[in-house]
């Protein structure tokens, strides 16, 4: 298993690599004009080669490549340019991480706690009332695109129950909405797989032996159809947990919390190229680390994979 | 005509007088809190190279000018307590304020501001490597500025910039500008300490704890995408003039949509309430109370013809060509445009005060005590709505005669907008129909096509792109000049030196050579107002353009009293929170138009005292 | 009495009838494995059965179709025209919903009622354009992904880099470098849209490939091109339908995305995501909310739909199911 992780780390530096090249490269066909600010009109030629100059990017591209590498080998992810002009990187990055993981992982707490009570409440209602009303839970926020029913959760969660409208980390109340409005889909997505998972697990025979055996449901249900379900719980997982640093670009910009959430699309429109190039490596590595980290904790909970044997599109 | 004059103490004493009147005594008056949100985060704080408003509003309140204006527009000493120029205009000398220090964002003293500070600021901004947004405004007036900054020149000391000892500051100009007075309230001509400027190196202005303050406020708190504290700084040089104790923003990304509500349960001192949400305001006897117009801006909005056409064939470019350049056929379009209806997008309840009838907007400059815009021909042009659909119709006709089988009708006319702006989308609408139907769709075809906010000027304006287009621009100094500039060549608004029939003899145009010669005469400041009030009059009448509109404006619901903020025609004066004060309720309409009568009267006196001044 | 050569000769005729080699007849063949089962009638059969599905599919189509014919029904409003008040000469603003306009109208004067069903109308368009999009482009990449062998690594490579940039930045640079329109839009949602398709085409095809009935048929003879159109295809094209079905709900999802971060179609070209997002700035307001309310209504009875009929099609369609 050693041999394989090592082969496929390496392959993912591979990846990476054109991947942040071939993002490196199309940041540089975003206009020119972009860096210019808000006097963009008024600016003299030699104003706007200044600022280029200052950017770097009077360099031919390849120039510029061999210098974002060099400074990535030495463990510098730059300096903003634009978002927060001179300021490094990694210090606005970690003004925001703690706040979108601290929602990120209560959200994920939250969603597994609710969607796995929901998804084993639906597989023992099956085809029954709450099986079917929990169902359209999950067909609504399934279907339903986030930035409209995110925004009827502020409107009325505020109105009626008087929590507060804005984030303050100082305000307990202030985080309940936030953190609710994050888990839904979450919930959706672990109910509704739970229930497909028992539901399947159910007809299969070891489970009607051990009925046949005289094994009580809750023990069943406990030691064999749970324990099961574990194993494909825990290749997501990890992917999960790390990718709760990008945030969430909907509740953060509504509740105002001063995440991760919407940083790269800011970044990108203000063509603050440091900083993206710092983002996509971030959430690319993450990415990959998430699958591999995955697959693995998943072999050693279920005896019977090998991680040899997958691999391919992931 | 005195050129060299020395403001006395005596005139600073005026200054406390007339703000006296207010309810100002020695003491400061008293005043809340201003809790505000913002949604634009700053994205540095350093006033030498920044060109952005919100960043320059940080520098306003923070770092203070040699001059300042006050609230009735009238330049005011500030950390200069007196100031000389020679007699040809040329070299003007500054005695700096002693006493006044520099304190680091906690307060504590750093050093004392000198008139190397100057110097300092000066040398960061003309060095390429710092890539200041606002050198040129630097580097056109003082000598062989342009020239460092070039690299053509290496050594500092030629630059016309100099301390001549701890209190005197001395620029030598490259030629004479009888606006520089008013340049200098802008961040470019801020002083900074070169020796803190050196210990931080490229930190400066990334932080609050990387920036010095000698202004009203001291930025002491920032936590970026979360909150900005300003505090009142005890030891401002004129700190009684400053009233209100701590501004505190919060951050919110919705901030323009939710602001409203967090004014009506008294979260915060103010918001603007947007156009969307104005008829619930007005509509609602307890709401309407709270709400007034806001102060507009120097901005001036026009609609170009563009005399260079680079559209695409699709719109028929050639057409257009031949079209724009029949002046009945621009002063049909010029006198259709219902200005008042476009308007409603952005005020639908007061839109008349946004109007414009010239480039150079009202109030902006003065001389002997009469407004640029009431100045000869101009006069007769602002105190008329162009907005005239008889005259119009004429015209019309008049076109359709003289163009008849050399353009196809109806003339096609591209109209880009931005679809970033849901005002500016809306308008196109109602300008579109509105223009259609007065003048007929037989006649044009407007056709609107939207374009993204990234690189929306390049798209557009900068590239010829448009037949017909709303533009704008902004003042660049104190002086009629600033409004001449999009439409003199080598600029790239609408290329009017394009327009055929309008060469003269010296391969000019005539509007180039009416601006020349108004931009020669520097010394006698009436008969230049009056040259350039020509020519923007010819600007218009020959439908160059179609003034439309004023920049800012909108509602407020604000506890901020009005008219009591610096009021300036250009440079950071008017961010300034100084003077200003925080009642316990906000003002009504009604109040602040009587607020604003009042205004316009004690502007009208200062003014004419001192015309009057000047003249002794 | 017959005579032995009598008999021999009988007995020769009978041997020869009772006992000559059948010919191979592909017919007689077919027949032995014949059952009544029709795949598609069978799929057909199951759907009819989950009353909610056969509901929404009748709402839906109605929806759509009302949609479509909407702008022809007499009495209906230009959903740009700006309408202008009788009585003040002004743009008829925010006015409440009433008899002449049934959603009231938005902050300069247009006819919510129409400018709705033109913004559904616009917002379907573009997402069973790229539905489509999806299925032609996807599964032409999945199937060459999954059975050319050589140039499998080389697409999964691809994919491995193209599905680890950020969709954003594609969205973005394209929004940017074309003007936003209805093409624009498009255009980015194609560029990413086909992924996730091609890779789920790809991962049918490696599984099915090698299942026990292919590898049987493969056994028995039948031809390549037969077991494609006989045993692969018809799972593949269910799934397809089910993957436009739901495909529907996310495109237009990141419509209201891309509206929301402001790369959406310009303002003036009604679609869901722009209603959404000017009723959005007005929700403060209770007067106006209804300006949010009814698009985020449509919105949601289209996307909730979609997404059931694309499950409930691929339950129907799943022959696990038919029996």
């Amino acid at each position: 298993m050693l041999k394989y992780s090592l082969r496929r780390l390496l392959h993912s530096l591979v990846t990476l690599f054109m991947v942040l090249t071939l993002v490196f490269l199309l940041m540089r066909l975003l206009p020119v004009e972009g860096y210019y600010g808000e006097r963009a009109d008024k600016l003299t030629p030699a104003q706007k080669e200044a600022i280029l100059r200052k950017m770097g990017l009077l360099d031919p591209w390849y120039v510029q490549l061999r210098n974002f590498y060099l400074q990535l080998l030495r463990g510098d992810l730059g300096v903003s340019v634009i978002y927060r002009a001179n300021v490094p990187v990694k210090e606005i990055l970690a003004a925001k991480i703690p706040y979108s993981v601290a929602f990120g992982l209560g959200a994920l707490v939250l969603s597994l706690v609710a969607g796995l009570a929901m998804g084993i409440h639906m597989a023992q209602n099956k085809g029954l009332f709450w099986d079917k009303f929990w169902t359209w839970y999950v067909v609504f926020i399934n279907a339903v695109p986030g930035a409209v029913y995110l925004l009827f959760i502020q409107l009325y969660g505020t109105s009626i129950t008087g929590l507060p409208m804005l984030f303050d980390r100082y305000n307990v109340r202030s985080w309940i909405l936030p953190l609710v409005s994050m888990s839904l889909s979450g919930i959706a997505a672990n109910a509704m797989w739970l229930r497909r998972f028992m539901v399947d697990e159910l007809n299969k025979d070891y489970i009607r032996l051990a009925r046949a055996k005289g094994m009580s449901s809750r023990a069943i249900m406990v030691k064999h159809v749970l324990r099961n379900a574990f194993v494909p719980l825990a290749n997501y997982l990890p992917a999960s947990i790390l990718f709760t640093i990008s945030g969430s670009i909907y509740v953060e910009s509504l509740y105002s919390i001063p995440g991760m959430g919407g940083l790269l699309v800011t970044a990108i429109s203000r063509q603050d190229n440091p900083l993206v190039q710092a983002l996509v490596l971030i959430y690319s590595s993450l990415g990959i680390l998430g699958l591999f980290l995955g697959d693995v904790l998943m072999a050693i909970l279920d005896p019977r994979i090998r991680l040899e044997k997958q691999g391919g599109a992931r | 005509m005195r050129l060299a004059r020395r403001v006395l103490p005596v005139l600073l004493l005026g200054a406390l007088v007339l703000t006296g009147c207010k309810g100002a005594g020695p003491a400061p008056r008293k005043s809340g809190d201003v809790v505000g949100i913002y949604s634009g985060e700053l994205t540095t704080i350093n006033y030498l190279v920044t060109a952005t408003t919100a960043e320059q509003s940080v520098a306003a309140n923070c770092i203070d000018c040699l001059v300042e204006y006050d609230n009735l527009g009238i330049l005011r000493p500030a950390l200069a307590t007196s100031w000389e120029v020679s007699p040809d205009g040329l070299t003007w000398t500054f005695h700096i304020r002693k006493g006044v220090k520099w304190l680091t964002y906690q307060g504590k003293e750093y050093a004392e501001v000198t008139a190397q500070d100057w110097v300092d600021a000066a040398k960061y901004i003309l060095n390429p490597k710092n890539a200041s947004q606002t050198a040129d405004i630097v580097y056109r007036v003082i000598k062989n500025a342009e020239k460092y900054f070039n690299g053509e020149i290496t050594d500092f000391n030629e630059v016309g910039v100099k301390a001549k000892d701890k209190y005197t500051l001395v620029y030598t100009l490259e030629k004479p500008v009888p606006y520089f007075l008013s340049m200098l309230t802008y961040c470019p001509f801020m002083p900074v300490n070169g020796k803190f400027l050196q210990e931080v190196g490229d930190k400066f202005g990334t932080d609050n704890e990387y920036l010095l303050y000698n202004g009203c406020y001291i930025f002491s708190v920032w936590e970026p995408h979360n909150q900005q504290v300003f505090v009142k700084n005890e030891k401002y040089w004129d700190a009684k003039n400053v009233h209100i104790p701590r501004l505190i923003f919060k951050f919110n990304q919705e901030a323009a949509t939710l602001a409203p509500e967090l004014f009506l349960r008294g979260e915060i001192t103010g918001a603007g309430i947007p156009t969307d949400a104005l008829d619930e305001w007005m509509k609602d006897p307890q709401k309407s109370k709270m709400v007034r117009p806001a102060e507009t801006s120097f901005y001036t909005y026009f609609y170009a013809f563009n005399f260079n056409p680079k559209f695409p064939a699709e719109y028929e470019p050639e057409n257009w060509k031949i079209a724009v350049n029949n002046l009945n056929f621009r002063k049909a379009i010029f006198h259709a445009l219902d200005r008042r209806a476009a308007l409603l997008t952005t005020d639908p309840y007061y839109p008349e005060r946004m109007i414009n009838n010239t480039i150079t907007p009202k109030n902006f400059a003065a001389y002997g005590g009469k407004d640029f815009t009431q100045i000869g021909e101009l006069a007769e042009i602002s105190n008329r709505d162009s907005f005239n659909p008889e005259l119009a119709l004429q015209y019309r006709d008049k076109a359709k005669q003289e163009l008849a089988g050399k353009v196809k009708f109806p003339v096609k006319v591209m109209m880009p907008y931005n679809t970033g702006s849901t005002s500016w989308t809306n308008r196109v609408q109602v300008v579109e129909q509105q223009l259609e139907n007065l003048l007929g769709k037989d006649f044009i075809d407007i056709i609107p096509v939207g374009f993204p906010p990234t690189g929306f000027l390049n798209a557009t304006r900068r590239a010829g792109n448009y037949a017909l287009m709303e533009c704008n621009w902004g003042p660049d100094y104190a002086d009629p000049e600033t409004y001449t500039d999009p439409f003199y060549p080598g600029s790239n608004y609408n290329w009017p030196e394009m327009a055929e029939g309008y060469l003269e003899p010296n391969g000019k145009t005539k509007y180039q050579n009416m601006v020349d010669e108004a931009k020669a005469e520097v010394i006698d400041i009436g008969r230049r107002y009056e040259l350039f009030a020509k020519a923007e009059a010819f600007l218009i009448n020959e439908a160059f353009v179609i003034p439309y509109s004023v920049g800012g404006g909108g509602y407020v619901a604000t506890k901020l009293e009005p008219f009591t903020s610096p009021y300036a025609p250009f440079g950071v004066s008017s961010l300034k929170y100084k003077g200003q004060v925080v009642l316990d309720k906000p003002m009504s309409t009604e109040e602040y138009k009587a607020a604003y009568e009042k205004w316009l009267k004690d502007r009208e006196a200062a003014l004419q005292q001192e015309a009057a001044k000047a003249k002794k | 009495m017959m005579t032995a050569k009598e008999k021999e000769v009988i007995q020769a005729i009978e041997e020869q009838e009772l006992f000559t080699f059948a010919q191979y007849d592909p017919e007689a063949a077919e027949r032995t494995g014949y059952s009544d089962y029709s795949y598609w009638r069978s799929t057909i059969r199951v759907f009819l059965r989950n009353k909610t599905a056969v509901f929404l599919l009748i709402l839906m189509t109605s929806l759509v179709a009302f949609t479509f014919i909407q702008p022809y029904l007499p009495g209906q409003k230009d959903p740009i025209k700006i309408h202008i008040d009788p009585n003040t000469g002004l743009q008829l603003r925010n006015h409440p919903p009433d008899k002449e306009f049934w959603f009231g109208t938005n902050s300069i004067g247009q006819d919510l009622w129409a400018r709705l069903w033109s913004g559904t109308r616009t917002s379907l368009l573009i997402a069973i354009i790229v539905g489509i999009w999806e299925i032609v482009f996807g599964t032409f990449v999945g199937a060459i992904w999954g059975y050319v062998r050589p140039l499998e690594a080389f697409l999964t490579e691809a994919y491995n880099v193209i599905s680890n940039i950020p969709t954003t930045i594609i969205l973005m640079l394209i929004a940017y470098i074309l003007r936003p329109s209805f093409q624009t839009m498009i255009i980015a949602m194609c560029a990413t849209g086909w992924l996730g398709m091609a890779r789920f085409v790809r991962n049918q095809i490696v599984i099915i490939r090698d299942r026990e009935y292919n590898l049987a048929s493969r056994c028995l003879g039948t031809p390549t091109g037969r077991i494609i159109v006989k045993n692969l295809l018809p799972y593949l094209v269910s799934v397809m339908v089910m993957r436009v079905a739901l495909s529907i709900p996310g495109t237009i999802g990141w419509e209201v995305f891309l509206t929301y971060i402001g790369l959406g179609l310009p303002l003036n070209i009604p679609s869901l995501g722009n209603l959404l997002n000017e009723g959005r700035r007005v929700m403060m307001a209770p007067a106006l909310r209804y300006q949010l309310f009814f698009p985020a209504v449509v919105l949601s009875v289209i996307t909730v739909s979609f997404y059931v009929l694309g499950n409930a099609f691929a339950d129907a369609s799943d022959p696990r199911n038919h029996f």
